[in-house]
């Protein structure tokens, strides 16, 4: 067992016991040895269940809105990106900070689950690419922080520099390349939204494309409703996306949904200025308020 | 029985493709799924395919009939039917299987869906046996043979660098005499399947869950479900659809996708009343269907032991463990 994975035990057993929540949410051990699904715990004795490896990648942020109208305490453990995701929930009013308790965990990295699973557990397996991505793998809000501030500084030198070059290769495609690649990749959306119900910034309580009888959306799967569907949700998460990557890796298809949110934030910050959502709480979004100064050039 | 060297096999679906449309297990734009047999198709012979062959016989989107509503008038025009026969090479005993299921919902206690017969009826369905089980498979738990499927015209044995082929059905024999030119009689022994990572004891559950609806099991297991329906269109059982409108003024098409029980939509009531409100609700719904309403209407499981579901879910739902905990229970 890892040093982590008993410090998330103790502590989670401490929480429980001292009544400080009601349910820890962290991870355990799945099916395979590259999946650590989302784990509930309510038992004390329990929590000897909870886990830390390179495959915890579930945003258990999420599971905070399933928790909204509880009465009682919820305990999470958060990476650097779910805590990301928690200051956007809190940003918008979904989750109310008192009534849940964070754990941070400084993150070095997980590792890319389907490469662990072609590699087997011998493989030179490579990190996520969200992770490889990452810019901030410190939890940037906690209650309680798993190995202390010293781990902080262990984490802050894995940072790598985030990198758009993928993106610029769609850029750089002529119109009709483009709008060929995305056809290909959307043509074989099932519409199973396992994307839209995994991601943290997709909180709305009726979602656009459960309105099928009204007709914003129909339920027909073909090119046309894929791509309103895909380019619907990449402009609702504009801004808000905290780039944890769950999207992407939730995808039966594998359908590179990541990309249209990268060319999102590239764009965000080019047009009003460098945004990482999820940083400050109180700060304003970048598409969610009217500045004098933003770009008019439409108009 | 009759082989061929499985670097030959292109030579006898070259061979069919002539006369038929030929569906064989093939990556197509990232995904492996039936895909129609072309010279530079890309065969995936290693693994299962991630698309089962239900949307073979029942598309995610299928068009039913055409109308024009016109003041008070209305007409109906319906699509003129496919006649040419399609083989479908390459069905994995799991799938096949699956199909049975599929042939009990849509052909069988006294209603016959058109459109699925119409698929059905003019598919020649060739299993291939498996002898290496993916880490996720657990179909001898669902009592199906990896080295005999039902329902096959024609079952393909994986022999190694050979597959092999025995004719089961008449129609079976007319296709094996059509390749017949390619193929060498020769005595085979069937390799040995190899060991399953994951398995279910299914003994006692159906009638077990009789008495489990309010069972506190639900809520736990339900919690981390995200109500998606990843699990249920990667699934070679599902088959619940809604049928809808598409209206274009005064023209309209009757269509009938795949709906899934863990959306909202699908159990909303005229009125506004939700039955299945929750997670709880939807989970518990979805393996009651094929751990227990299913057997008891149609005496077989609704779950075929593919773990398609198993590796596609985002927060591993793993049916093999419900069983486990039902059993527990």
């Amino acid at each position: 067992m890892s040093e982590i994975t008993k410090k998330i035990q103790e502590i989670a057993r401490e929480i429980l016991e001292k009544g400080e929540a009601e349910i820890v949410i962290g991870w355990e051990k799945g099916t395979f040895w590259y999946l650590s699904p989302p784990a509930f715990i309510d038992k004390p004795e329990d929590t000897q269940r909870l886990v830390w490896d390179e495959f915890c990648h579930n945003n258990l942020s999420k599971y905070l809105l399933d928790y909204k109208n509880h009465e009682g305490k919820v305990a999470i453990f958060v990476k650097g990106c779910d805590s990301r995701a928690f200051n956007r929930l809190l940003q918008d009013k979904q989750v109310d900070r008192e009534k849940v308790v964070l754990i941070g965990i400084p993150c070095t990295g997980l590792k890319d689950q389907d490469k662990a699973k072609s590699l087997g557990p011998n493989g030179d397996i490579p990190k996520a690419q969200k992770c490889m991505e990452c810019k901030y793998p410190t939890p940037l809000v906690y209650d309680y922080l798993i190995g202390g501030e010293e781990a902080l500084n262990e984490v802050a030198a894995t940072k790598e520099a985030p990198d758009f070059s993928d993106v610029k290769a769609v850029e750089e495609m002529t119109p009709d390349e483009r709008y060929d690649f995305w056809t290909k990749q959307y043509d074989r959306c099932l519409r199973c939204y396992a994307c839209r119900n995994v991601c943290p910034a997709c909180s709305c309580r009726e979602c656009i494309f459960d309105q099928t009888r009204i007709g914003w959306i129909g339920k027909a799967n073909n090119s046309s409703e894929n791509q309103f569907f895909a380019l619907t949700r990449a402009m609702h998460v504009a801004g808000r996306c905290v780039e944890c990557g769950e999207c992407e890796r939730a995808c039966p298809m594998d359908i590179p949904i990541m990309l249209l949110n990268k060319k999102l934030i590239k764009d965000i910050n080019e047009l009003f200025g460098k945004y990482d959502a999820g940083i400050d709480p109180e700060g304003k979004l970048p598409l969610g308020h009217f500045d004098k100064n933003d770009p008019e050039e439409f108009m | 029985m009759k082989t061929i060297a499985k670097a030959k096999l292109p030579l006898v679906l070259e061979l069919l493709a002539k006369e038929y449309k030929v569906l064989v297990p093939a990556k197509f734009e990232g995904v492996t799924r039936f895909t129609p047999y072309q010279q530079d198709v890309e065969l995936a012979l290693e693994e299962n395919v991630i698309m089962p062959p239900k949307d073979i016989f029942f598309p995610q989107t299928e068009k039913m009939y055409k109308f024009k509503a016109k003041d008070k008038s209305l007409e109906i025009e319906e699509y003129p039917l496919e006649d040419a026969m399609q083989i479908i090479f390459g069905i994995r005993s799991c799938d096949m299987k699956s199909i049975d299921c599929l042939d009990q919902v849509f052909l069988t206690k006294s209603y016959v869906d058109p459109y699925y017969k119409n698929k059905r009826d003019r598919s020649i369905l060739v299993a291939l046996s498996c002898i290496e089980p993916m880490d996720s498979c657990f179909c001898t738990s669902m009592g199906i043979d990896p080295q005999k499927a039902v329902g096959a015209d024609i079952q393909a044995y994986d022999l190694g660098d050979k597959i092999g082929f025995e004719a089961i059905s008449d129609v079976g024999k007319e296709i094996l005499e059509k390749i017949s030119s390619l193929l060498t009689e020769e005595e085979v022994t069937l390799p040995a399947v190899g060991e399953f990572n994951l398995n279910a004891d299914v003994e006692g559950v159906p009638e077990k869950l009789k008495e489990m609806f309010d069972h506190p099991i639900w809520d736990d297991i339900s919690r981390k479900c995200l109500n998606c329906s990843a699990c249920a269109y990667v699934c070679p059982t599902c088959h619940c659809f809604d049928i809808a409108n598409e209206v274009r003024g005064e023209d309209g098409v009757k269509i009938r996708c795949w709906d899934c029980c863990m959306f909202d939509e699908y159990t909303m009531m005229a009125g506004g009343h939700q039955p299945r409100p929750g997670k709880k609700e939807r989970v518990r719904n979805r393996f009651l269907h094929k751990l227990r309403y299913f057997p008891e209407r149609y005496d077989m499981l609704l779950c075929t032991g593919c773990g398609r579901c198993v590796v596609k879910c985002p927060v591993n739902m793993d049916i093999t463990s419900i069983i486990r905990q039902i059993k527990n229970a």
